[in-house]
């Protein structure tokens, strides 16, 4: 072996306890920061992938406030605008309140199509799969007003376990019956989320079951669309068109607020986005202060090199020889514990995939976050042994070797 | 012993100032020493001594003067020069020894060969040889930890003289040592310089040591006061 890697391990053995809280610093650091950039990562992940030929009208006012279904055919009137659906909360839940999934009611005739890009078809009735499953699915839907079609997510899952031609009852959080019971609903087709952003424990029915029941008086509420989902041509229009749509009705009933899909789904993630922030406020202080304890350790040792520096120098060695000894000792101690640290963090994906699967749906250690956990605990370790190193640069020689050090 | 000049000081004046005092430790020393001299220097605690150890072994810039040793001026040397010239002209032996403790005895005497453009086995040969001429073929594998003494600065000299100086340059090698051990490594510096050759520089304050020298300096407050050559000599 060379004679600094030798020395410097050496240095890295003589001082175990030190180096090694030194490497758990850092491996804890490391995982923090794959940790909650894999989070961030995930959350982002979703907004991205927002289509960009698609806007969301809802009600200038608030989210919760409904749009009327009058408003459909004006905004399929206005120029660039190429399909529409209605797009409606609904709440519910499965048998008991912690099974809670998103419920939306949508339009029968042009959701599928509206989602085209969006969502894949992978199962529809009688186990038809395939390039006809669309179409299957299509029919199924228009034939009966309980009909929906759920996420991937909701057949694996095994609390749920839910088949094509179950009939699913969803106990109302806002829309209760007159009858005080659950909601049926017939799962007509299964699809597979082709966006990050679609989750894949949803469900997704027929606006007209709930509208119709309101009106009929089985169930209680008002009839709405909740908001519009707009797919739009494509081209650079769409600040064009959402302005064409907001000024339509800018008399009312309702005012509008048109944005994009990308816009629209960042709010519902700055809805929870304080999670991140939260996390990352906390990740960031101790990122810090493990960060200025590890190049204190470095300086700890640094100082108790200055005499075995002057030696090196008496022996014929530049003074840069210690200054690159204690650069490359903190490059090593932290890239075993970047290492470490970047191990644990792959090491349990698959435990906080389990865990927070559908909070954090894209958390991934990619090799983009490989490569940065490394390379900030590079940079670590050259910063904390040249924070050492350089103070030697500054010594005689002489002084070098009448220190205690 | 031959009568060439190989190292020295001519007029060689150094000052430190401590707290805005100036304090003059060597004031214009002159100081010739020949090729394969055995040059014993004594002196009273801060009166100069290892500030010329380490003006020759060039640690050390004067303020004004020339030193030079085999022909090079060691003080015009630039700075960036002058490591690589110690490797190869002077070996330094301390009174702490300084070995370093993380080492073992072969691989301390091996860090000054890692300078020298051998090959890893010359290398290796060269410390096995060194650690033989001081006797310590059998502790090769030994930290200083596990040494005693004696035995830690007989690897310091074997390390000292590995890549084969000129010079020596010892700074009280026997003032840790009890009387035993000291000895020993008299007799080692003794035969360094009768055997092989070594031009030896060596501060000391131990009569002993100063009787197994052929020439014996005397320092105070800077200036030379004795130059005694040993009868036999
Ligand atoms: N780097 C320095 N800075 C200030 N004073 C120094 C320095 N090195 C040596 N001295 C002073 O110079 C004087 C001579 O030192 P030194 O040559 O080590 O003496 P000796 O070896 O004879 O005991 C002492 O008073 C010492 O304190
Ligand atoms: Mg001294």
């Amino acid at each position: 072996m060379v004679f600094p890697v030798r020395l410097a391990l050496r240095h890295i053995l003589a001082s175990k306890t030190r180096n090694g809280l030194t490497i758990l610093a850092i491996t804890i650091a490391v995982f923090l920061l794959c940790f909650l950039l894999a989070v961030v990562k995930g959350i982002d992940a979703g907004v991205r992938s927002a289509s960009a030929t698609r806007l969301v009208t809802q009600s200038a006012v608030s989210l919760f406030v409904s749009l009327p279904m009058s408003y459909q055919p004006k905004i399929d009137a206005v120029d660039g605008v190429a399909l529409s659906s209605e797009f409606r909360w609904f709440g519910g839940y499965y048998q008991d309140p912690s099974n809670f999934f998103p419920q939306f009611a949508v339009n029968q005739n042009r959701f599928l199509e509206m989602y085209e890009k969006d969502i894949e078809i992978i199962e529809g009735p009688d186990g038809i799969t395939g390039p006809g499953a669309r179409a299957a699915v299509q029919k199924a839907l228009n034939s009966d007003r309980r009909a929906a079609i759920i996420g991937v997510g909701l057949k694996d899952e095994e609390k749920y376990s839910f088949k094509v031609g179950d009939t699913v009852p969803i106990v109302p959080a806002i829309y209760q019956r007159a009858d005080g019971g659950s909601w049926e609903f017939i799962i007509v087709g299964i699809f597979r989320p082709l966006k990050e952003r679609i989750p894949d424990q949803v469900m997704y029915f027929r606006s007209d079951y709930l509208n119709t029941s309101i009106e009929s008086g089985e169930a209680i509420g008002d009839i709405a669309a909740g908001v519009y989902y707009i797919n739009i041509d494509s081209g650079d229009i769409g600040d064009v068109v959402a302005s064409t749509i907001d000024e339509e009705f800018l008399n009312g009933p309702q005012r509008t607020q048109t944005i994009t899909e990308a816009a629209f789904a960042s709010f519902f993630v700055s809805a929870i986005g304080n999670l991140p922030l939260f996390l990352g406020t906390i990740g960031g202080a101790v990122l810090f202060s493990i960060f200025f304890s590890v190049v204190n350790a470095m300086l700890i040792a640094g100082r108790q090199r200055l005499k075995e520096s002057g030696i090196l120098q008496a022996l014929g060695f530049t003074p840069l020889t210690s200054t690159f000894l204690l650069i490359f000792e903190g490059l090593m101690v932290a890239l075993i514990g970047g290492a470490l640290g970047l191990s644990l963090a792959v090491g349990t994906e698959g435990l906080v995939q389990d865990l927070f699967g559908a909070n954090i749906r894209n958390y991934k250690i990619d090799s983009n976050l490989m490569l940065l956990a490394l390379a900030t605990s590079s940079a670590l370790g050259i910063t904390a042994g040249l924070s050492a190193g350089i103070p030697f640069l500054g010594y005689r020689p002489t002084e070098a070797l009448r220190s205690m050090g | 012993m031959s009568e060439k000049t190989y190292i020295q000081l001519d007029g060689v004046t150094k000052k430190y100032s401590r707290g805005g005092e100036e304090l003059v430790v060597l004031d214009a020393l002159d100081l010739k020493v020949p090729e394969g001299d055995y040059v014993a220097l004594m002196g009273p605690s801060g009166s100069g001594k290892t500030t010329i150890l380490n003006l020759v072994g060039g640690l050390d810039v004067p303020d004004s003067g020339k030193v030079s040793v085999a022909d090079t001026e060691v003080a015009n040397m630039p700075k960036s020069q002058l490591p690589a010239w110690r490797a190869r002209h002077v070996g330094f032996v301390f009174q702490s020894f300084n070995l370093l403790p993380v080492l073992t005895a072969h691989e301390n005497v091996m860090l000054p060969l890692q300078l020298t453009p051998l090959s890893k086995s010359e290398r290796k040969i060269q410390a096995d040889f060194a650690l033989e001429i001081v006797g310590l073929s059998d502790r090769a594998s030994h930290r200083p930890s596990q040494l005693s003494g004696g035995q830690e600065q007989r690897v310091a000299i074997a390390r000292a003289i590995a890549t084969d100086p000129d010079v020596i340059i010892a700074d009280e090698p026997t003032g840790d040592l009890d009387r035993s051990s000291a000895d020993e490594i008299l007799q080692i510096l003794d035969r360094l310089n009768s055997e092989m050759g070594k031009t030896i520089l060596m501060v000391t304050h131990d009569p002993a040591a100063a009787a197994s020298a052929r020439r014996l300096l005397k320092l105070d407050k800077g200036t030379l006061v004795s130059d005694q050559t040993r009868e036999g000599a």
